[in-house]
């Protein structure tokens, strides 16, 4: 089968504007797209630019825009992408400038995961017999062997540290269309298992203080594209949601983020709704109540303000046992 | 007639009236009997398990429980809703342990759940159980050379593995709808983005942006009306839009309509039985456009 790619180019050095270029490719068995741009570089066009190294969806490098998506080349089928768009067609990742056709600048990108601080954090009790010294006579090498079971306590779940930095999700998040300085999936995901590791002497919290900051945890706006699209198959939403609950559960409540859950928990426990007044009063405090003023009037003119006093829901006393049985309902 | 345990959730019974309104408008049209559920909870909002992760499970349980005992399927007009429901479901009927705690609770209040009710968003239950061939019968109102975007949101199509009603890389089940209506569905980029509705109260530049952006492509496009299936989203694109244009610092005005009232208005209903006259950005324009239609 003969099929068509239709890739960005972009090259700074020469060119006023990006712009497409089409190539027509053969197919073979089992093809993937990036086996396609290989294809097109090796014997059509040699300047054609994306990065690329193991071929087997495990260094990250590939990732790029597929017909909309941020996938990873590698990984991606050709048969599949004809079969549902009839064509090939390559953008460089979304949220990053370009540095050249689809390859873009990760700096951003490696400056935030930089900014959760990616590693095992304070003194370990025994540091003094773990420091790097010249072993003497008869002195073994101490290291702490971790058997495979151990693995998911040892990294507080599972998935999060299958991360392989491709940029997939960070490019598809909409956090990070809405505001660049959010952290974005990856980091967070990542601030998670660092949360939950054993290892780790976070002994005042301060990843969560630190991540419950503006641009942190709570800015997280909940549209599921990372783990939809992430191609290792974690989901950075649900690490975000399980620091929400360790942030609260811990009382690191200053951030609006965090009342706003509580807020909402709070309308629910008392009337089995959620009430939209309440919720944006104590969410934004008076300040935030004043801001939306004008958008509160403005709908209220129009009839659509919401009711002031919520009628309870029928058989209230059912959620309050709920509240009840899982102890949550001094908070 | 098919029935419907009707799960209209919190917005359509506050703020978003005209929803509810709608809906029922259309069930009656279309000959959909809509069970009401007077004891159902809030689901949370898509943010409850960021509070408790047993609570999200308790309340979501307890409403399945309870549409399990009308041995009907629940009908819902909201994605968040729809997400939340279907992903306790999931949970429940894949994790044993979670259901057998779950059911510990439930009976302590006389429930018990099997695990065996269905969540459909009533766009793709008009799709799936009533039909777009029985939905162009009723048509009333034509909405010929209409061009209407719509706006899917996220929670009706991710994370896919939760709910499957459509392909989530290239949605048509919005499209198909619109196109049984005899509207001109519209095609643009941000159809399957997110409206920021979460992050409102939070951060609202980020959020209305999203929105914003949005509304911008779809009006630059030339669209009449845009549509959706949420009413959250409705929230950051028809309540929010004054807010979204200043963010953008474009100028903005682009009707939304909830998906009930787009089919509600092909269905012969007035400007007045839709409520439009509720939404911040005037409908009038569109629905002029439809009336010149008149067959
Ligand atoms: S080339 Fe390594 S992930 Fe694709």
């Amino acid at each position: 089968m003969e099929f068509k790619v239709r890739s960005y180019r972009f090259n700074p050095e020469i060119d006023d504007k990006p712009y497409y270029k089409e190539y027509i490719v053969q197919d073979f068995p089992g093809m993937t797209v990036l086996n396609a741009l290989m294809k097109i570089k090796a014997e059509t066009d040699g300047t054609l630019s994306f990065r690329r190294s193991c071929r087997s969806a495990i260094c990250g490098s590939c990732a790029m825009k597929i017909n909309g998506i941020s996938k990873l080349a590698c990984k991606t089928q050709v048969s599949s992408e004809i079969e549902k768009f009839g064509m090939i067609k390559s953008n460089p990742l979304f949220n990053m400038p370009v540095v050249r056709d689809l390859i873009v600048d990760q700096e951003i990108f490696f400056d935030k995961i930089k900014k959760i601080k990616p590693y095992l954090l304070g003194q370990r009790d025994n540091e003094e017999y773990h420091r790097f010294h010249v072993l003497r006579e008869g002195e073994k090498i101490a290291q702490p062997v971790y058997h495979k079971s151990e693995f998911q306590n040892l990294t507080g779940n599972d998935d999060a540290p299958n991360c392989i930095l491709c940029e997939c999700c960070y490019s598809e998040c909409g956090g990070v269309v809405g505001n660049k300085n959010y952290l974005g999936p990856a980091a967070l995901a990542k601030l998670y298992r660092y949360s939950e590791d054993p290892r780790d002497n976070d002994k005042n919290g301060s990843r969560l203080v630190n991540g419950s900051q503006p641009e942190g945890i709570w800015d997280c706006i909940h549209c599921q594209a990372c783990e939809e699209f992430c191609p290792k198959g974690i989901s950075p939403v649900k690490a975000i949601t399980k620091l929400h609950e360790k942030a609260i559960k811990n009382s690191i409540t200053f951030s609006k983020g965090a009342k706003h859950i509580i807020s909402i928990a709070k309308s629910i426990g008392e009337t089995g709704r959620l009430d939209e007044v309440k919720v944006a009063a104590d969410t934004g405090g008076i300040a935030g109540l004043i801001n939306d003023l004008p958008m509160a009037f403005g709908a209220g003119l129009k009839g659509k303000i919401p009711p002031i006093r919520l009628k309870l829901i029928k058989d209230m006393d059912d959620i309050r046992l709920a509240y009840k049985e899982l102890d949550l309902e001094e908070k | 007639m098919i029935s419907y345990v009707y799960y209209p959730g919190c917005v359509a019974q506050e703020s978003g009236k005209e929803l509810d309104n709608a809906t029922k408008f259309v069930a009656k049209k279309l000959d959909i009997n809509l069970i009401p559920m007077p004891e159902a909870s809030c689901c949370g909002g898509g943010v409850i398990d960021g509070f408790d992760e047993n609570l999200k499970l308790f309340i979501n349980g307890r409403t399945l429980a309870l549409a399990e005992k009308t041995g009907f399927d629940i009908l819902t007009v909201c994605n968040t809703c729809t997400l939340t429901l279907s992903e306790v479901n999931e949970e429940l009927i894949n994790n044993k342990g979670l259901l057998d705690k779950t059911n510990e609770y439930l009976a302590k209040i006389g429930l018990r759940y099997e695990g065996r009710v269905k969540i459909k968003h009533i766009l793709y239950a008009i799709r799936d159980d009533i039909g777009f061939d029985n939905l162009k019968k009723k048509i009333a109102n034509s909405l010929r050379g209409v061009s209407i975007a719509p706006f899917y949101g996220c929670h009706i199509l991710r994370p896919s593995s939760v709910v499957k009603f459509d392909d989530v890389e290239n949605p048509q089940g919005f499209e198909e709808l619109i196109g049984a209506l005899g509207g001109e569905p519209l095609s643009y980029v941000r159809r399957t983005k997110c409206c920021g509705f979460q992050t409102i109260l939070i951060n609202e530049t980020t959020s209305t942006s999203l929105a914003g952006n949005a509304i911008l492509e779809a009006q630059e496009k030339k669209a009449d009306v845009m549509v959706t299936p949420c009413p959250l989203c409705h929230l950051s694109l028809d309540t929010y839009q004054t807010v979204a244009a200043k963010s953008i610092n474009k100028k903005l005005s682009l009707p939304i309509m909830h998906l009930p009232q787009l089919i509600g208005v092909a269905l012969g209903g007035s400007y007045a039985e839709m409520g439009f006259s509720r939404h911040n950005i005037s409908l009038r324009p569109v629905m002029a456009k439809i009336k010149q239609n008149r067959f």
